[in-house]
């Protein structure tokens, strides 16, 4: 600022003591950005003024200079050339490009941070199931590594993790002017720039390129599990950048204890910081989503059916985004819509791909996941390490299959139905409250929905 | 100053420095060719602030000296000028252009009052390639390139050099195109790659101007030089990074097309004639695969289309593209038989040569 006041002083002097055309020309774009032991460094917008300007002006500007700070001795200039640059070639793009050509979207992505513009926390809507991990996230926009650190979010799949972890990203670029070095990254990119590193013998690149950071997001750190030296680079760059204060942001499917092949030594390090979790939208939220991403593509949507889509479509916000661009493009080229076609979008879009499972499976990946043997699910045995999952056995029977209570009863060695009635609902309340048991019957699932 | 020099060796100097000169109402000057004797050569200089060209042509130098005067006057008395001798003689800021039977008083002004060239600071290390292959790689790139005032970074070439290749790549969002230059056709002693980003006016000049075999370029952080026998083009980097456009580009392709470039290429101009505002040809397959069809409609024209035989591998597709964007990329390739992998109507379609995999070109569908 000191020198933004200086400089601008120096100038209006200068001004008068050349013409102005080469005033304009020359030092229009100038500034001074340092002065030390009597040095100023004055920056000039290309090579031909910082010639014109070193051999011409040289005299001019130190003497006006030196009677406004009698300090300078002498001055130093240097090229940046940020903005306005094109100037002299702006020509009219001739065949104005419709809006229907499609882009590169991944070109928009800023090569610096890898983050892409399009997430901003402004268009994050909050709602119950996710108000707990956005104000964690503005604590840590607000006071970057010392708050909540290392910070981690988990939640099911679109749900909005990516989202709200870059717009973070795109907050604190936007906060801090760029003087903060965010990077974002998914860890299927780290693992690549790990590979790449050892093939090419270059894991300098890689130290300077991830170390030389203010803020470091990783993207889905849940696939980093199990791939050895990546864990291990990672869990370097990791102590580097949390021994430095450096502000680390991680996002997963589940929580790190839950994440099965990951190192101990690394999830212990995530718990050590804020743990936050993304739940399953409420309805409310549902509306107030659907009704922001209508606004910002300004269409028009009955109530009704809003409020249909908002109550049908629950578990991911994906989908949701989906059936609602169906919706749109449906209204657009009928130009309207009844509630009985986007009954029909909605079922579409939303059915669960159940076909091919088949209860045998579901009892075996049950048993698996517990470490015990399918016949002991079907068995008599009722000890404590036996029950719960054969409960969790009829609840997904139920859940992913929708078999009848009796057939689930059946399927169990023989059980009367109201026992599979009992699980079931025993389940489905507590899936709701018990976090631990919510994780143990998603990673079932994935099992499942994997084979 | 007192020069004898050919007319045709004075034309062609010009000629290489009369797009750079430009209007500016700051600065006048800019619209004049600086003429100074150097080194027992006549030099010949213009600018535009980002870019500066010099050439150095041989005449006969009588007496040293320098001038400036206005490029556009003086290409045109010497493109019409009969005699083959041109006599250049300087006197208080004018400039007299003499032939047998013509003479011109040309108002200049002082070689001081012209922007001065800067001077590279690292000519330690340099790339060194065939003018040729330079301005044929280019070329198959360039016509990707648009000005974008909003995207300055993509609004330019983009030299990436990494000691073992180097590539050459052109983007306008929507569509790409990248030709990788082979290890042996230059030789370089820089020890460590560098990615730099040339202004399509620099590109385009380098394109245009007539060059001795071997260029040579020297790089500093925000200028480059390009050097050949008689030339010296120094220009701005446009400053930002280019995006990493690596992901862009597709790893499988859904449907490949093998077909006879040429025909394509007047199949796509021919129906593109009943093509709507937005250019859109539609391509999908025909006849159990046998056949391409490049159909276009307009509701005030009628409607056309045109089947070119194919060899198709894969899926089923109804694309459109902008018939522009395609004839570009049909357009950069020499061969006669070529790939198009497209990859349904919302994912990039790739162009290439099945033979040579330095090059490629990618674009974007229309929307349908």
């Amino acid at each position: 600022m000191e020198f933004d006041q200086l400089w601008q002083n120096a100038l209006s002097e200068i001004e008068l003591q050349i013409s102005r055309p080469n005033y304009v020309t020359w030092l229009k774009n100038s500034h001074l950005i340092d002065k030390q032991d009597g040095i100023a460094l004055v920056s000039l917008p290309n090579n031909f003024a910082k010639e014109w300007v070193e051999n011409k002006y040289y005299k001019v500007i130190l003497s006006v200079l030196r009677n406004l700070d009698e300090s300078t001795k002498k001055i130093e200039f240097t090229v940046t050339n940020k903005q306005g640059s094109a100037d002299n070639l702006k020509k009219k793009i001739s065949n104005t490009v419709s809006k229907s050509q499609l882009a590169f979207e991944e070109l928009k992505i800023d090569p610096e941070t890898n983050l892409n513009p399009r997430y901003n926390l402004s268009s994050f809507v909050v709602g119950k199931s996710n108000e707990l991990a956005f104000a964690a996230a503005s604590a840590v926009i607000d006071e970057i590594g010392r708050k909540y650190n290392p910070f981690f979010i988990y939640g099911g799949v679109g749900l909005g993790k990516t989202h709200l972890i870059q717009g973070i990203g795109n907050e604190i670029k936007k906060k801090y002017d760029n003087n903060v070095r965010v990077k974002y990254v998914s860890s299927e990119k780290f693992t690549n720039d790990v590979i790449y590193g050892i093939r090419n013998k270059r894991m300098e690149d890689m130290k300077e390129k991830y170390r030389n950071v203010d803020v470091l997001i990783i993207d889905d750190i849940q696939f980093i599990g199990g791939k050895t030296s990546t864990e291990e680079e990672f869990f370097h760059t990791f102590n580097a950048l949390y021994e430095n204060n450096k502000q680390i942001i991680i996002s997963s499917d589940r929580p790190p204890k839950f994440i099965p092949t990951l190192q101990e030594r690394l999830s212990s390090r995530f718990e050590g910081g804020m743990l936050a979790d993304i739940g399953y939208p409420d309805y409310e939220l549902r509306l107030a989503i659907l009704r922001t991403k209508i606004q910002d593509r300004g269409a028009d949507l009955p109530e009704n059916i809003v409020e249909f889509v908002a109550n049908k479509v629950q578990k991911n916000l994906r989908e949701l985004e989906g059936v609602l661009n169906r919706i749109i493009f449906y209204q657009q080229a009928k130009s309207g819509i009844s509630l009985r076609a986007v009954e029909e979008i909605v079922n579409e879009t939303i059915q669960q791909p159940t076909k091919n499972i088949n209860p045998n499976q579901v009892i075996k990946a049950v048993a698996d996941y517990f470490q015990i043997s399918p016949n002991d699910l079907t068995g008599r045995c009722r000890q404590k390490s036996v029950v719960e999952p054969r409960q969790v056995t009829m609840y997904l029977l139920r859940d992913i299959l929708g078999l009848s209570y009796p057939d689930i009863g059946l399927k169990l060695g023989k059980r009367d139905h109201t026992t599979a009635i009992y699980a079931y609902s025993k389940l489905s309340g507590e899936i709701n409250k018990n976090q631990d048991l919510n994780q143990k019957v998603i990673a079932i699932k994935d099992i499942i929905y994997k084979e | 100053m007192k020069l004898v020099i050919l007319k045709n060796n004075l034309r062609d100097g010009l000629n290489a420095l009369e797009r750079t000169v430009t209007e500016n109402t700051n600065l006048p000057i800019l619209k004049n060719v600086l003429i100074r004797t150097f080194n027992n050569k006549i030099q010949l200089s213009a600018t535009n602030l980002e870019l500066a060209i010099t050439r150095f042509v041989s005449g006969k130098i009588i007496e040293e000296g320098s001038i400036t005067a206005p490029l556009s006057t003086l290409l045109s008395i010497t493109n019409n000028t009969n005699n083959e001798r041109i006599n250049l003689n300087v006197e208080n800021n004018t400039l007299l252009f003499k032939t047998d039977n013509y003479e011109a008083v040309i108002q200049g002004l002082p070689e001081e009052e012209f922007p001065i060239i800067p001077k590279l600071e690292n000519i330690s290390n340099y790339l060194q390639i065939n003018s040729e292959i330079l301005k044929d790689s280019l070329s198959k790139v360039i016509n990707a390139v648009q000005i974008s005032e909003i995207r300055p970074e993509i609004s330019g070439v983009l030299f990436d050099f990494q000691v073992t290749n180097f590539k050459l790549v052109g983007t306008d969002s929507f569509r790409l195109a990248e030709k990788t230059i082979n290890e042996n056709e230059f030789k370089s002693t820089f020890q460590r790659g560098f990615k730099i980003i040339i202004p399509l006016k620099t590109a385009q000049e380098l394109l245009r101007i007539s060059m001795s075999e071997i260029v040579t370029i020297f790089i500093d952080p925000n200028q480059m030089l390009f050097k050949s026998d008689d030339l010296e083009i120094i220009s701005r980097l446009i400053d930002g990074t280019y995006p990493d456009y690596e992901q862009i580009i597709p790893k499988s392709l859904e449907t490949d097309l093998v077909f006879e470039r040429e025909h394509l290429v007047n199949a796509v101009k021919l129906v593109s004639t009943f093509s709507g505002k937005i250019n859109d040809v539609k391509i999908s397959l025909k006849d159990g695969k046998k056949f391409l069809e490049i159909y276009s409609a307009n509701q005030y024209l009628g409607e056309n289309k045109y089947l070119v035989p194919t060899k198709a591998k894969g899926k089923d597709f109804n694309v459109s593209f902008n018939w522009r964007y395609l004839i570009d990329g049909l357009k950069n390739f020499s061969s006669q038989e070529m790939v198009f992998g497209i990859n349904g109507d919302n994912r990039p379609a790739l162009l290439k040569n099945s033979a040579d995999n330095s090059y490629f070109y990618i674009l974007m569908p229309i929307k349908s």
